[in-house]
C-alpha cells in the first residue's frame, strides 16, 4: 500500500475511534496525561510503520500497536520509578476526588499486564477471542485460559469491594 | 451467583465506557497525525517488508466498509505487493508449499523417514523444517502405503497433506504477524506421527501438533483403519445408536473424578463450571479416538479441552464391558 493511501486510511481510522484507544490505552497507565502520550506514540509508529498491506486489518493493526505502546510504556516506568508506599496512597486518594470509576481502576490494577490485555480487549472492547489472541500473539487456548484466570481473579477482587462498601 | 458475576463485568464495563475523555485528545491526535506525516515524509519510498498481509489471514474483519470504499483502486495493487514481499522474504518456505498444492511427486523430494522396521511398508513420514531465527517449524506429514485399497490411501494421504498445508499456513501467517508489528517474536510449530496401535488388524496412526507461543498448546489426532476391510473407522460406525455418546461421556466424568480423588495433583474439568464454563459435559459423536493394541476404545482430549494446560493431551481408556451391548459389531473392540 503506498503511503498517502496508508496515511489517509490511518487518519480517518484513527479519528472515528480515538476515544477507544485512549480508554484502550489508559486501561494500562491508569492516567490521563500517560493516556495521551501512548495514543500520541501509537500513532507516530503507525504513520511510520510499512506494515499494514491490507485495509481490511486496519482494525487489529491498531489496536495492536496501542496495546505494545502501553505495554512498552509500563515496562519503562517500572525501570525507573520506584513511588513510595505514602506517594501511592497520596495518588490514590487524588484520584478518588477526580474519577468516579474507582473499583474499575482497583479491579485493573489487581490484574497482571497479560490478563488485563485479555480482559479489556475481550470484554470491555468486544473483540472476539479470536481477535484478541491474535493481537497479544497467543493461541486462543492460552487466552482462553487467561481470560478464566483473569475472571476468577476478578472476581475476588470484586468481593473484596463489597464486603467493604456493605453498611 | 452468575447473575452477580455478570453484574460486576457490566459494571466494570460501564465504568470502562465512562472513563473520561479529556478535552486535549482531539488536539493531541490532531497534531500527532500531523507531525507524523511530517515526520515520515522523507522515507516513503519503496521498502522491502517482512512483514505482510498476516494480519488479514487471521480472518480479521473491518467494522466499517464505508471507510474503505473511498477509493476504490488500491485494494488489488496493496494485495498484489502483499504476495511480492511474501515471496521474497520466505521464499525456501514457497517452494514446499507449492509443491504441495501442485504436485504431489513433489513430496518425493523431501527427506522421507521409514519409521519402524515392520511399517516401512505401511507408513512413511515426509519432514519439512524452517528455521529463522526465532521461529522454527518441523513439520511431518504422514503417508500411508499398502493398506490394499489405494482411494482410501489416497483420501487419508490427501488429509494428510493437507494438515500439514495447514500448519505451514499457521505458521506463516503467526509469523508475519509478529514481524508486522516489529516485534521480535517467539514461534515454533512442531509436528509428527505417532503410531499407537499396529496389528495384523489395525493400524492407528495418530498426528501431534505442537504449537508454541509464549506458550505451547499440543493437539492429536488418530485415524484408525481396518486393515483388512480398508475401511477407515469412526466412532459412530462402531455402535448400534448414538447411546455410546451419553455412556462413554458419563464413564469418562468418573473416570475424571476418580483419578482426581486418588491423586491430587491431576485435575480436569468433568463439568461446566462458573470459572470454566467450557468444562466436559460430553463427547463430540465423533470425537477423536483410537483402539490400542487390547482392543479398547480409547478417547483423546486435545491440551486444554478438558483439563488445565499441564496435564496435556488426556486420553480415557474405556472398559469394553460398559460398551459392549451397544456393540455393532464384536470384531474391533474386545
Amino acid at each position: 500500500m503506498n503511503k498517502p493511501r496508508q496515511y489517509e486510511l490511518i487518519t480517518e481510522f484513527v479519528m472515528h475511534n480515538k476515544d477507544n484507544f485512549y480508554r484502550l490505552a489508559y486501561s494500562y497507565v491508569l492516567s490521563p496525561e500517560d493516556a495521551l502520550d501512548i495514543v500520541q506514540d501509537a500513532i507516530h509508529k503507525a504513520i511510520k510503520s510499512d506494515t499494514l498491506k491490507d485495509e481490511t486489518a486496519i482494525k487489529s493493526w491498531f489496536y495492536k500497536i496501542v496495546v505494545h505502546t502501553a505495554l512498552d510504556f509500563l515496562r519503562r516506568r517500572k525501570r525507573v520509578t520506584v513511588a513510595s508506599d505514602a506517594e501511592l496512597e497520596f495518588r490514590d486518594t487524588g484520584h478518588e476526588d477526580h474519577y468516579r470509576n474507582l473499583d474499575l481502576e482497583k479491579a485493573l490494577n489487581e490484574l497482571p499486564t497479560d490478563y488485563r490485555s485479555v480482559v479489556v480487549l475481550r470484554y470491555f472492547e468486544d473483540l472476539k477471542i479470536e481477535e484478541v489472541a491474535e493481537m497479544l500473539g497467543l493461541n486462543v487456548n492460552t487466552a482462553k485460559t487467561r481470560l478464566y484466570k483473569a475472571l476468577k481473579l476478578l472476581r475476588v477482587e470484586m468481593e473484596e469491594v463489597q464486603i467493604e462498601e456493605a453498611p | 451467583m452468575e447473575n452477580k458475576k455478570v453484574r460486576n463485568m457490566d459494571e466494570l464495563k460501564r465504568e470502562y465506557t465512562s472513563i473520561p475523555i479529556p478535552a486535549e485528545l482531539d488536539q493531541v491526535v490532531q497534531s500527532a497525525l500531523e507531525s507524523g506525516r511530517q515526520a515520515d515524509s522523507g522515507n516513503a519510498s519503496f521498502s522491502t517488508q517482512t512483514g505482510g498481509a498476516a494480519v488479514s489471514d487471521a480472518g480479521m474483519r473491518i467494522e466499517s466498509h464505508s471507510q474503505t470504499g473511498s477509493r476504490p483502486v488500491s485494494r488489488p495493487r496493496s494485495r498484489s505487493r502483499a504476495r511480492r514481499s511474501w515471496a521474497i522474504g520466505v521464499a525456501a518456505v514457497a517452494i514446499f508449499v507449492a509443491g504441495l498444492n501442485t504436485s504431489p511427486a513433489f513430496a518425493r523430494t523431501l527427506s522421507e523417514v521409514p519409521v519402524l522396521g515392520n511399517l516401512v511398508d505401511v507408513l512413511t513420514v515426509r519432514e519439512y523444517k524452517a528455521d529463522k531465527g526465532h521461529y522454527e517449524a518441523d513439520i511431518k506429514v504422514p503417508a500411508v502405503g499398502n493398506l490394499g485399497d489405494s482411494s482410501l490411501e489416497h483420501s487419508l494421504n490427501e488429509k494428510y497433506l493437507a494438515e500439514g498445508q495447514k500448519l505451514y499456513d499457521t505458521f506463516m501467517a503467526e509469523m508475519k504477524a509478529q514481524q508486522a508489528i516489529g516485534e521480535d517474536g517467539h514461534f515454533s510449530v512442531d509436528s509428527g506421527v505417532v503410531i499407537k496401535t499396529e496389528t495384523d488388524e489395525l493400524l492407528s496412526v495418530g498426528r501431534y501438533v505442537e504449537e508454541t507461543a509464549a506458550s505451547a498448546a499440543t493437539t492429536i489426532k488418530y485415524d484408525t483403519v481396518d486393515k483388512k476391510n480398508h475401511v477407515l473407522l469412526t466412532l459412530p460406525s462402531l455402535f448400534k445408536d448414538d447411546r455410546y455418546i451419553d455412556v462413554i461421556s458419563e464413564n469418562i466424568k468418573a473416570q475424571m473424578k476418580q483419578q482426581m480423588a486418588e491423586d491430587s495433583n491431576k485435575i480436569f474439568w468433568p463439568e461446566p463450571t462458573e470459572d470454566i464454563p467450557d468444562g466436559f459435559t460430553q463427547i463430540a459423536k465423533d470425537q477423536n479416538f483410537y483402539i490400542n493394541s487390547s482392543n479398547q476404545l480409547v478417547i483423546s482430549f486435545d491440551e486444554y479441552e478438558v483439563a488445565p494446560g499441564y496435564m496435556g493431551v488426556v486420553e480415557f481408556v474405556i472398559p469394553t464391558e460398559k460398551l459392549s451391548s451397544f456393540l455393532s459389531s464384536q470384531e474391533y473392540l474386545k
